[in-house]
């Protein structure tokens, strides 16, 4: 069975063309979609290649595509379905990074480093701090999935006060497991010292934390999304941030990469990283490992896993 | 002399003893000059303690069993045996030949029954064939490859005459190395970029890992572990053990990636479950055993050990491997403290078991067990074959050689041969067994996950035993574990045979890619 796997040129690919060659001999590894046609039944590629209805109708054998990402946002997906193609993502292999994520934002506030390292570049040795511990905090997850479970089983190790809010309540006994309390949407963003945010863009989480979330949120709490842009509302983050002291950790940006010149550039109290918390080392090779695995599985004659159309 | 007592003075001239079985009708005849007799309460226990036995002390043992239900009862065990290259001598009873014309109650043809789970097998016509047929099977089941073989004795000639003729036998010899050869390999490992070395159940087996280490030490490869093995191919505690390999292809493809070369000292490519991958492309594998499977690559057969210690010697150093600390398993220790995850409970055990021989059958947790307790000469024994319900009988077999045993096993596994416990009890085994009890099939619902999502959920996956009171039925004192895990010192004291039951996390692992 014909694999093709499509691979930015940025990555080291005659070191994975090694790899391929010992573990899928039918693979074949391009760099770019500019083929006329190509006789693959399966293809893999990174959330970096995009898949329209072009390049799908020059792979007129294609019946899986194996996207190594959480995201597939980048796969024209009424295309998809209209050739009736199997679509898999890889979901939840960057976890655990970006649950660590999370926490290195809030401890990058809570001990002011931004702030002493800057001061020490400029020569100053400041010897007044208003730093503060993890422990003790109320942290607040919006979202309990894999990846806010995650961030709860961490926290556990921070001494924290850990509280969320989900749709959908977890069990009883796992809410006892992860040390866990359940609040309203409303009562956690008023009890919480820290609030991170861990739901999926949908319509209905379109703007799902706005003015009236953030006027509910304590002064100078801290606030982070390294879910998606677009489940917050940005002009009514940026009004907190400058009324209500809240300190903020910015992952993620409605328009990637976004407007340079919007006021949230202009603002002291936010840590901002390029949609990135999910991307290390570590990860990668976790979304290399379960795509070699989730295509040999299809390759084989069985049902591969985290399969979304 | 009649034929039992043929058959009892021949196993005495063979120093076979003693005999494990579970007899019937058609073994009494034969079992009249048998002292030296072991009990079961099922047919398979019998082989699973022979085996145990037999490969802790490297020397044939002997089981008897009751003709067509007990061989067809014992036929895992058989195999298993065989996987395990366990000299184990299997005899039976079989119907008097004056009536086997009408297939009586019990009758069968046993040769066929047992097939090639044996590597001899042989159905006594007379009583000449009692001393000569059981000699020849015991030098059999220690020629390379080790294993079980099979006679059977027919009720009427155990009631005929003949004379005892003491004649000749002497185990096989082993000490075979091919001079060209170890130059040959020298050759390859000088011309290679990176070598790799895998060390398999043979050297522990014909007790080479002294000289294993002292090649690691002289060559620097990286030495890893024969994928499930059934024993321990090397010292975990050296420096140049680098792990053990997993048995699917890619995942063995990916951490060979880089070596052209993969030597394998007696051992072999045990995989599963399938997945597309060739096994190891592009590169050069040579296998030296005294027992080659020609499987893949190239075979030279051969004393392993022997080999390594004449290769040492000629052998130009090709790297200079260090395994990296671990620093790893006392911070996951640590973590799972508060689940009551393997990794915690097994970190315990260590501490409390380090010199112990450990039989393992914990099957989900069992990576687990191979890296917190490690593999050091003649201390880790598994049923190669995948089997449960080995490891209850084979650590009492070891038991009876060496008092300080633990058997590690799960609560489903326990269940296949939970009778043992009275054997172990009956015979003041001082046999050690830890039960991880995760209330089920931990293993296939870790497989299912991987594979076949949602199957994990099946109710017949999951299941819960009293194992305190069932253990106690049969004799054996029994105690549940906490999160303290004191209990453990309780396990560990005294020369008698006691079961500690600890509920561990029953949280899916994930075992396969």
């Amino acid at each position: 069975m014909k694999v093709l796997i499509i691979l930015p040129p940025f990555l080291p690919v005659d070191d994975i063309r090694k790899i391929i060659r010992q573990i899928l001999p039918d693979g074949e590894i391009l760099t770019s979609t500019d083929f006329t046609e190509h006789n693959a039944e399966v293809l893999v590629a990174t959330t970096f290649t995009r898949i329209d209805r072009n390049l799908i109708s020059r792979l007129p054998g294609l019946k899986m595509i194996q996207i190594s990402s959480t995201g597939y946002d980048n796969v024209d997906q009424d295309a998809v379905k209209s050739r009736k193609i199997m679509l898999c993502n890889i979901p939840a292999a960057n976890k655990e990074s970006v649950a660590e994520h999370v926490i290195a934002m809030a401890l990058a506030h809570l001990k002011n480093l931004i702030h002493f390292h800057n001061e020490i570049l400029k020569g100053n040795w400041p010897v007044l701090t208003n730093s503060m511990d993890l422990a003790g905090k109320t942290f607040g997850i919006i979202g309990m999935g894999a990846i806010g479970r995650k961030l709860a089983e961490r926290l556990l190790y921070f001494g924290t006060n850990t509280i969320y809010y989900d749709p959908v309540r977890l069990q009883e006994e796992d809410e006892e497991f992860l040390g866990l309390k359940f609040y309203a949407l409303e009562e956690l963003l008023a009890k919480s010292d820290i609030i991170s945010l861990h739901v999926p863009l949908t319509p209905e989480t379109r703007n799902f934390i706005a003015g009236k979330q953030f006027n509910i949120m304590k002064d100078g709490s801290i606030f982070i999304n390294t879910s998606r842009g677009e489940v917050v509302d940005e002009a009514s983050m940026i009004k907190a941030i400058q009324s209500k002291g809240i300190r903020a950790g910015i992952d993620v940006y409605t328009q990637e990469p976004p407007d340079f010149s919007s006021d949230l550039f202009r603002l002291d109290n936010v840590i901002f990283s390029p949609h990135i918390a999910g991307v290390t080392v570590e990860s990668q090779q976790r979304f290399i490992t379960e795509t070699v695995s989730n295509v040999m599985k299809y390759v084989q004659g069985l049902q591969p896993l985290y399969r979304v159309l | 002399m009649k034929g039992y007592e043929l058959f009892a003075r021949t196993l005495k001239d063979l120093r076979l003893g003693p005999v494990f079985g579970n007899p019937g009708s058609t073994e009494i005849p034969m079992l009249r000059e048998i002292k030296d007799y072991v009990l079961t309460l099922h047919d398979s226990i019998s082989v699973g303690m022979a085996d145990g036995l037999a490969q802790y002390t490297g020397t044939p043992s002997v089981v008897n069993l009751h003709t067509l239900p007990g061989v067809a009862n014992s036929m895992a065990f058989i195999h298993t045996a065989r996987l395990n290259r366990s000299p184990v001598v299997i005899t039976s009873g079989q119907q008097d030949n004056r009536h086997v014309y009408y297939d009586p109650l019990l009758s069968h043809d046993l040769l066929s029954l047992v097939g090639d789970a044996v590597k001899y097998r042989y159905e006594a016509r007379n009583a000449e064939d009692i001393e000569r047929s059981l000699k020849r099977a015991a030098m059999k089941s220690l020629e390379p490859p080790m294993g079980p073989v099979f006679v059977s004795f027919p009720m009427d000639v155990m009631e005929e005459e003949s004379d005892y003729l003491g004649l000749a036998w002497k185990y096989p010899n082993t000490a075979l190395v091919d001079m060209n050869e170890v130059e040959y390999v020298a050759k390859c490992i000088e011309e290679a970029a990176s070598p790799a070395i895998i060390s398999g159940s043979e050297i522990d087996a014909y007790g080479s890992m002294e000289d294993a280490v002292n090649f690691a030490e002289k060559v620097g490869c990286p030495v890893y572990a024969e994928p499930l093995s059934s024993r321990a191919g090397f010292r975990s505690d050296n420096h140049r053990f680098a792990g053990d390999i997993l048995p699917a292809t890619t995942a063995m493809n990916m951490l060979l990636m880089k070596n052209d070369l993969i030597l394998n000292f007696g051992g072999d490519f045990t995989i599963y479950p399938y997945l597309q991958s060739p096994l190891l492309p592009g590169k050069k594998v040579i296998t030296i055993s005294l027992s080659p499977s020609f499987r893949y690559g190239e075979f030279i057969t051969g004393h392993p050990g022997l080999f390594m210690r004449e290769l040492t010697k000629i052998v130009k150093p090709k790297g200079d491997f260090q395994r990296p600390e671990d620093l790893s398993t006392g911070s996951a220790a640590a973590r799972e403290r508060r689940t009551m995850g393997v990794n915690f409970v097994l970190q315990k055990v260590r501490k409390k078991f380090h010199d112990y021989v450990i039989v393992d059958e914990a099957i989900s947790s069992s990576v687990a067990v191979r890296k917190n307790l490690g593999y050091r000469d003649r201390s880790y024994f598994t049923a190669k074959s995948g089997q449960l319900g080995w490891a209850t009988p084979a650590a009492a077999g070891i038991s009876m050689k060496n008092p300080r045993v633990l058997e590690i096993i799960g609560d489903g596994s326990l269940m296949y041969t939970v009778q043992a416990l009275w054997t172990i009890s009956r015979y003041n085994l001082p046999v050690k067994v830890l039960v991880l009890d995760n209330q089920g099939y931990s293993i296939l619902k870790s497989f299912s996950t991987s594979f076949y999502p949602g199957v994990e959920k099946a109710p017949f996956l999951s299941f819960k035993t009293d194992i305190v009171k069932i253990s106690e039925a049969f004799g054996v004192e029994t105690r549940e574990g906490d999160e303290s895990l004191d209990e453990l010192d309780w396990l560990a004291e005294g020369e008698t045979a006691r079961v500690l039951v600890v509920h561990v996390d029953r949280s899916i692992p994930k075992l396969f890619f």
